[in-house]
């Protein structure tokens, strides 16, 4: 179909998004199905059509969805019974909605950015067993215990490393 | 009115540490949550109620348990079983939340049932989690039997808790995203916040019937 006049067109929304755990390797395209497998299964195929969800961008943990305005209700509703990515356990954590991309690229800039104080891969010690600091934000620490066996992450606080 | 998550799994029933839980939770728009075999407690300005979840326990045993933690001040619930169980432990001094009615017996609770619930403010659990992460046939058993609770508590009024069930802070959900999932199975706005407060309903001591001046 040719472009349409701006007056023609439908109007859409971008819903800027995190994912959780940082760090956790999604493709862009594997998210898409993800999105779309959990509209249809929600919503239903009609419902689908509607809300026409696309993943437009992503930059590092942040991923922004497009779909039509409107339907942000019902996207988002979908959005939260995503619990993985191609067998990687995520949570996408809803930041914000805007008209266009450039203000949820402004958004995602004024992020703050990793604390520095915890280099990656440092050891520690919880509940008596050695982890690796995987990622460090703020109060928030994520260990993998060490070994190569068990690769689980934790999902921890700095009181519960300093209480040790 | 306090917003709670009437149930999650702290380390080490799951992979994240109650503090961990408390902080997300705090950025999630909760004010409280219940954590499963953990003390009560306060951090990053959540509160912390300490949860004792009491499942497959005759119904002699389960009024012996809550015997013994009587001290603690601990949100008591007690996984549903047959409407005779459900019936026998509702009636309990000391048992605060009925949990799984969706994975319980399709009559594992009638009319009768909702009125003994709401007598003895006792609150029915709406578990998240099928919702969430169910898929298929799964989703639509919870879906349909919560809304039938739903008939039953618009008649009896009688007090509902929603919990995400979470082994991990990626199981938790936002107040929002709950919201959107419980509207979009029929669930009134007012019941929803009803909801959210409902083990601050539950535990609060009974008001007199009885004002004596």
């Amino acid at each position: 179909m040719s472009i349409r006049p701006p007056t023609l067109r439908e109007k859409r929304r971008y819903i800027l998004i995190r994912i959780e755990p940082a760090g956790a390797p999604v493709d862009q395209k594997d998210l898409y199905y993800v999105i779309s497998d959990a509209i249809t299964s929600l919503w239903g195929d009609l419902m689908a059509a509607v809300i026409m969800a696309a993943v437009v961008a992503s930059q590092d943990e942040y991923v922004v969805v497009r779909c039509r305005r409107g339907t942000e209700r019902e996207l988002l509703t979908a959005l939260s019974t995503i619990t993985s990515c191609r067998d990687t356990r995520i949570a996408l954590r809803i930041v914000a909605a805007s008209g266009t991309i450039e203000t949820l690229r402004d958004r995602i800039r004024r992020v703050k950015a990793p604390d520095p104080e915890y280099p990656p891969y440092p050891e520690c010690s919880f509940d008596k067993k050695p982890y690796l600091i995987y990622q460090c934000n703020g109060q928030k620490i994520d260990v993998i215990e060490k070994g190569f066996k068990n690769t689980n992450r934790l999902f921890l606080t700095r009181e519960d490393l300093e209480e040790l | 009115m306090k917003i709670t998550d009437a149930c999650v799994y702290p380390y080490p029933l799951g992979d994240s540490s109650v503090r961990r839980m408390a902080l997300e939770a705090k950025e999630l728009g909760f004010d409280s949550i219940v954590a499963a075999d953990t003390p009560s407690s306060e951090f990053s300005g959540i509160d912390v109620f300490s949860g004792i979840i009491i499942q497959q326990t005759a119904a002699r045993d389960i009024a012996s348990r809550i015997k013994r933690e009587r001290n603690h001040r601990a949100v008591v619930s007690v996984q549903a079983g047959n409407i005779g169980f459900n019936r026998a432990v509702i009636g309990l001094k000391g048992v605060h939340i009925i949990r799984g009615i969706q994975s319980a017996d399709k009559t594992a609770f009638d009319h009768v049932t909702a009125k003994m619930a709401a007598d003895n403010q006792v609150a029915i659990d709406l578990d998240m989690s099928p919702l969430i992460s169910g898929r298929g046939i799964t989703r639509q058993r919870a879906i349909q039997r919560y809304r039938d609770i739903l008939v039953l508590e618009r008649r009896f009024e009688f007090p509902l808790t929603i919990s995400s069930h979470a082994h991990s802070i990626l199981e938790m959900r936002a107040v929002r995203d709950i919201v959107g999932i419980c509207s979009s199975i029929d669930m009134e706005i007012t019941d929803i916040k009803m909801a959210f407060s409902g083990v601050d309903t539950v535990t609060s001591p009974p008001a007199n019937a009885v004002k004596v001046i």
